[in-house]
């Protein structure tokens, strides 16, 4: 009980997992500098960010809403995050433990955070965190089936298998799932649910800054989006996990190994970044014709190829 | 034997006692409902707590011993009255007992005001029946409970309105019409085998009679729990009647009797083969994509709740597909599950009603703050069925899940589309949680619309039958794969072993831990502190027209190729079979009305065509 309560809060959970995240997003932040040829923060800026809103900034509570779930919105999705991080990185690390979930466990898991930040903006009350609201839930509503698909493959890929520590047994054992025609199609199916998962450009249109204000959290502050900053970096570092969990034969953790580890989930950040910065926000009829009908395609495209062995 | 008797006849024989107390004093008829409901929800938990080993059949009791001053009162009939309380049915009555007793505390207050004739005669009528429903082992004796239940359905919606009165015409002629086709099923079973027993009977589904009776017995199931495509009487009549009458039928009785009933057919009655199987596990994906489809449309919260009473019963088909211990009792738990936080978000939608007197999301919003208990209830509800772990909901569809995915190793056809009916599974959850955002974001969050100012909490007899339902959804959560399945299905289906990995109780302490930690935090940053104020909307002053109310949310489905298709043909009621075949009924008595040209040449070419005809056959 100890020792899943130090996984949970410490080690890979929320601290770990958490400074991971922070650092990735100052890669990211970087990289987008970079490509507009601006000079970038400095490494530390994710953490001056957090701790500032965290200590300093005052919190504002909705006038004519719900404060209670307006609060408690955050703290459900930096859980929601940190679980379903435990559940992923567990296995990454190859730490034996009785304390485990499976594939469908870290599915649901990982909706929390868009469910809480859906829930948070409806105690708002305001209009525009409305509209951020119906757009996350539609975003979801598009991509879900899509990432389903892709575990399905990797499920039937690791002959019916749905527990991360066997899928990674089996990738280490005989090459890694993305070397295959079907892994690839995977992949870029899962890249682009996780895109929409972390609410990435092209697909940011529940946060759209330019038109709604940053839409499902413009209520936010203080201490509270500290915590929505929070459950947004360890997103972005246990999503690019759990790819790499799932096809790209996760971490090992001996000698050189160790840099090989760190540039896959590095390499599928910077993936992630060139992406947003390379493309303009879609409209939420685009992005759900986009997942319902080509992602859906690709998924099916790969599933049929897997039954037939390729 | 006694316990059985008594747990069947006493709310059978109380609410027969009730019609003939005058309806002015209501209260102390719902006392007495409230009184016996207890008293054989007592002897339904004597029932349960019998030692019955873990997949037999439990003792076959009946066959005469009902003697009267030493006469024998049955006689002959003896053989029909055989009950049969195995481990499943003692589940199921025990859950029955349980739903009865809350939604009789609840109809206490609730049904006061309304225009509902002996309300409470009815729902006795409903437990007695569904008591013997569950327990009788003579398919007679079953289809004559099961029978009376279509009855007190229809009895349960007041005909006050058009609308009202032409749902319960609907109910009654569907399920009527299922119940009559299930007398046939019947009919063969007893030709082919002799014997109207269910524990006693296990046909093969290998010739066209076999399976004739087992398609014939699964519309009666699916009727009653509400799958496509015989669901469409639920969305109406939960519309048209009182929050307590859905929340007792559709929601719960109905959904325990019809799985229950599932539960016989598929693993006892008949042995199912991999082509009724696939039909099965197709009937579930779609009863779940479809229902689930309308509900997201929907704009009165009464008639969303019915769509998802429907969609739901889906993930418990797809259990009862699997035909694996595994799948059958996540059936059940679903089934279970399914019933506690339907009912209990009927009772809530009844709280809103009760408060408001508005049925449509359009014109609720903002009353987490004046309705807290209600609010929170439905929360847990809504996040229940939606499936967000750890809550009970997610537990079950959990078990589903990885019964779907053990199934895909198998060989046959069925097996082979497994990633179809996972995916069916999982889209349906994600739609259901958009709606109930919609509903809950809807009716609780938001800005408190005008006249809406002096809505109150409803009375502490109320909101305790629906907090209760709360508690049971997080215990059922907390404590599923440790104590809930292994204690309570186990004991049905016999043992086996979960294939995945969810440790429900720890991760719900660790909810726990982050709640405290989160209010910790809050309390540290200085939470008396934080400042209130109204909405930032680019600086523009918000009006009262100012909003995005969540009914709108999904409007984009709507508008896209194939969806739009859809609703249009739904709009048209292209997939209700009630009203397709009623048009088929009319379309044909128009066809005959036309030979009626009411001109005498006409009739007797007719007559004289006929003679022709029947001339030659004759020679």
């Amino acid at each position: 009980m100890a020792a899943n309560l130090f996984y949970f809060l410490i080690f890979p959970g929320l601290l770990f997992a958490g400074i991971t995240g922070a650092f990735l997003s100052w890669f990211d932040r970087k990289i987008t500098a970079r490509v507009q040829f601006r000079k970038g923060p400095p490494l530390l800026q994710p953490f001056y960010d957090f701790f500032k809103l965290l200590l300093v900034k005052e919190t504002i509570l909705p006038k004519k809403g719900s404060p209670v779930l307006f609060l408690l919105a955050p703290v459900f999705s930096v859980f929601g995050a940190t679980m379903a991080g435990v559940f992923i990185l567990l296995p990454l690390f190859n730490i034996a433990s009785g304390f485990r979930g499976d594939l469908i466990v870290i599915f649901y898991l990982l909706t929390i955070p868009s469910f809480s930040y859906i829930m948070g903006a409806l105690a708002s009350g305001n209009p525009l965190a409305a509209v951020g609201g119906s757009r996350e839930m539609k975003l979801i509503l598009s991509y879900e089936l899509t990432f389903l698909l892709v575990i399905a493959g990797i499920i039937m890929k690791a002959g019916q298998q749905f527990d991360l520590y066997s899928i990674i047994g089996t990738q280490q054992q005989g090459g890694a799932f993305i070397g295959s025609i079907s892994g690839i199609l995977l992949f870029i199916a899962a890249l682009f649910c996780i895109q929409a998962k972390l609410a990435l450009v092209p697909f940011d249109m529940p946060e759209a800054e330019a038109e709604i204000t940053e839409g499902i959290y413009i209520e936010y502050s203080g201490a509270a989006y500290a915590m929505i900053k929070l459950a947004k970096h360890i997103m972005l570092f246990i999503l690019p996990a759990f790819l790499a969990a799932l096809l790209l034969g996760g971490f090992r953790t001996e000698g050189i190994n160790i840099l090989w580890s760190i540039l896959k989930i590095v390499g599928t950040v910077l993936l992630l970044t060139l992406l947003r910065n390379t493309n303009p926000r879609i409209k939420i009829r685009q992005a759900m014709s986009f997942f319902l009908i080509w992602m859906n395609l690709i998924a099916i495209a790969a599933i049929v190829l897997i039954v037939f062995g390729y | 034997m006694n316990d059985i008797v008594l747990t069947i006849f006493l709310p059978l024989l109380a609410g027969i006692l009730l019609f003939f107390i005058p309806e002015r004093l209501k209260t102390v008829k719902g006392i007495l409902a409230l009184l016996s409901a207890i008293a054989a929800g007592f002897f339904a938990v004597s029932l349960s707590r019998a030692d019955i080993v873990a997949g037999t059949p439990g003792a076959l009791s009946g066959g005469g011993g009902f003697s009267i001053l030493g006469i024998d009162i049955l006689g002959d009939l003896a053989r029909y009255t055989v009950f049969n309380p195995d481990s499943l049915a003692s589940l199921i009555v025990l859950f029955i007992s349980l739903f009865t007793i809350l939604i009789l505390l609840y109809s206490l207050v609730y049904i006061k005001g309304k225009k509902a004739n002996n309300y409470y005669a009815w729902v006795l009528l409903t437990a007695g029946c569904s008591y013997g429903a569950a327990l009788s082992d003579n398919l007679i004796l079953f289809i004559t409970f099961w029978g009376i239940l279509g009855i007190t359905l229809y009895k349960l919606i007041p005909g006050s309105s058009e609308e009202s009165s032409a749902a319960a015409k609907k109910t009654l002629i569907l399920i009527g019409a299922s119940d009559s086709i299930m007398v046939i099923g019947i009919g063969i079973i007893w030709k082919m085998t002799g014997s109207l027993s269910i524990s006693g009977t296990s046909l093969n589904t290998d010739n066209i009679l076999a399976i004739t009776a087992f398609l014939a017995m699964l519309t009666g199931s699916f009727t009653k729990a509400g799958a496509f495509p015989f669901h469409t009487w639920v969305p109406d009549f939960t519309k048209a009647a009182p929050a307590t009458s859905s929340a007792l039928l559709p929601a719960s009785l109905d959904k325990l009797l019809g799985i229950y009933f599932l539960a016989k057919i598929t693993s006892g009655l008949f042995k199912m083969n991999s082509w009724l199987t696939l039909i099965l596990l197709m009937a579930g994906s779609v009863t779940i994509i479809i229902a689930v489809m309308m509900a997201l449309v929907q704009h009165n919260y009464k008639k969303l709740l019915g769509f998802h009473a429907v969609s739901q019963v889906g993930y418990m088909i797809l259990g009862f597909g699997l035909g694996t211990p595994l799948g059958i009792a996540a059936g059940l738990f679903h089934m279970v599950n399914n019933a506690v936080y339907k009912s209990g978000l009927f009772l809530s939608a009844g709280n809103v009603e009760y408060r408001t007197g508005k049925e449509e999301i359009d014109d609720l919003g903002g009353l987490s703050k004046a309705m807290p208990v209600t609010f929170i209830s439905t929360l847990v509800f809504a996040m229940s069925i939606s499936g967000v772990p750890p809550f009970n909901g997610f537990a079950s569809k959990w078990m589903i899940y990885q019964g779907i995915i053990d199934f895909g190793g198998g060989s046959s056809i069925a097996c082979k589309l497994w990633a179809v009916w996972l995916g069916a599974a999982v889209l349906g959850s994600a739609l259901t949680l958009a709606s109930f955002i919609k509903l809950t974001g809807g009716i609780f969050l938001g800005r408190r619309y005008k006249g809406l100012e002096n809505v109150r909490e409803v009375p502490v007899l109320m909101w305790i039958p629906v907090v209760l339902l709360a508690i049971i959804c997080i215990v059922f959560g907390t404590l599923a794969t440790k104590v809930i399945v292994p204690g309570l299905f186990m004991k049905v289906t016999g043992n086996f072993s979960f294939s995945g990995f969810w440790d429900s109780s720890f991760v719900s302490l660790l909810v726990f831990v982050s709640i405290v930690t989160g209010i910790i935090i809050y309390l540290l940053t200085g939470i008396r502190k934080f400042r209130s104020e109204d909405s930032f909307i680019g600086g523009e002053v918000i009006q009262d027209e100012t909003g995005y109310p969540t009914p709108e949310f999904y409007k984009t489905f709507g508008e896209m190729g194939f969806f739009s298709w859809m609703y249009r043909k739904a709009g048209e009621k292209w997939f209700d079979l009630y009203e397709m075949s009623k048009r088929f009924v009319l379309w044909l008595s128009h066809q005959v009305s036309e030979a009626h040209a009411g001109v005498l040449p006409g009739y007797v070419i007719w007559v004289f065509a006929g003679l022709i005809v029947m001339l030659l056959i004759m020679i």
